[in-house]
């Protein structure tokens, strides 16, 4: 017993180190996988931060409402208090028209943009298939160039600053993102409009030829809102002509 | 035996409550390092039970081949090759075999094959 007590207290050391050594690894390597985790709970928790920062968006912009109608009241008791101040809201009106500032309604085209519903040939480019920003654009060239007065895309007033860009996934319309269907309204002539699209070799053929689904509705009632955002000109600035 | 459990208790507290962790980077050293270490740890019982236990030779092996596997570990890395399956298969098999010699061992001594003559 007493002559292999040196090698008991090694082997006993070296099944120290290696119990050590073992526990430490197991520990560790199911620690490692809980920080991986990790990786999905914080998707969680962007999750939640976005959709409290979408709740707080959605706050601001309710308040941006609340103001216009304030500003709205403050314009109509300045105009009941004298006739000069009345032309000025006439014409104040009437820009505000012009820039897309009201909701307008009207007779009108609404349309619907849709991605290809067809199965995808290996040999066309898969792109082909989808509705992209100059598709968006050829439509509402084509409902310009045919007299429409307003138009919005998915809401979205579309004024003067307004772009309409590949965004990804999605299209850009002032700033905000927006996915397919696009439904694009528009303000005017509609058997005018309708023609238009309609036209041989026009939009309406172009897209479908692509396996696009365009969907022309024409209507006695559309209502387009105004625009939401806010344009503020830095640099454009109005050159004042000295009287004569 | 008494002192090998002591000591294989003792060293699982310690890790327990040890706030250490091993990164993931090194883990895999360290997986290796232990594989080696048990090789050596079986080595010494088979080398006990035949009686030329060799203290040196048991340190050093212990302490080496947990060094070497773990280095060869980072040269495969280094190499991109995966020179570490070279000490998981040498290490393995001589586990069974330290093994083997253990299990005849204890089999011998407490369920005596009374056929055999030994």
């Amino acid at each position: 017993m007493k002559k292999i007590a040196p090698a008991q207290i090694a082997i006993g050391l070296v099944c120290l180190i290696m119990a050590f050594g073992i526990t430490l690894q197991i520990k560790s390597v199911k620690y490692n996988k809980a920080v991986n985790n990790a990786d999905y709970t914080r998707a969680a928790d962007l999750q939640a931060l976005l959709r409290q920062e979408r709740e707080k968006s959605d706050e601001l912009t309710k308040q941006v409402i609340q103001y216009k109608d304030d500003l709205q009241e403050f314009k109509e008791q300045y105009s009941k208090s004298s006739d000069l101040s009345e032309l000025y809201k006439k014409q104040l009106d009437r820009a505000e028209l012009l820039a897309g500032l009201t909701e307008v309604e009207g007779t009108g085209v609404v349309i619907t943009l849709r991605d290809s519903r067809k199965k995808s040939d290996i040999l066309l480019d898969p792109n082909l298939n989808i509705i992209h920003d100059s598709d968006i654009l050829s439509v509402l060239n084509e409902l310009s160039a045919s007299g429409a007065e307003a138009l919005s895309l998915n809401g979205e007033r579309l004024v003067a600053t307004s772009e309409v860009r590949c965004a990804g996934p999605t299209v850009s319309i002032n700033n905000n993102r927006y996915a397919e269907p696009f439904e694009i309204k528009a303000i005017g002539d509609s058997a005018n409009m309708e023609n238009a699209l309609l036209m041989r070799d026009g939009v309406y053929d172009t897209l479908t030829a692509y396996g696009l689904e365009v969907n022309i509705k024409k209507t006695s009632k559309v209502v387009i809102n105004r625009f939401n955002g806010t344009i503020n000109y830095k640099y454009a600035l109005p050159i004042v002509k000295e009287a004569q | 035996m008494l002192t090998i459990i002591a000591c294989l208790i003792i060293g699982i507290i310690l890790a327990l409550f040890s706030s250490f962790n091993v990164s993931a980077e090194i883990s895999s050293y360290v997986a290796i390092a232990i594989l080696a270490g048990l090789d050596s740890v079986f080595g010494g019982f088979a080398a006990n039970i035949n009686n030329n236990f060799k203290m040196k030779i048991f340190i050093t092996g212990f302490f080496g081949n947990a060094i070497l596997a773990a280095a060869l570990t980072y040269m495969g890395k280094l190499l991109d090759v995966d020179i570490y399956f070279a000490a998981i298969v040498v290490f393995g098999t001589r586990l069974f075999q330290n093994f083997a010699i253990i299990r005849r061992y204890l089999l011998n001594k407490y369920l005596p094959d009374n056929a055999q003559k030994k």
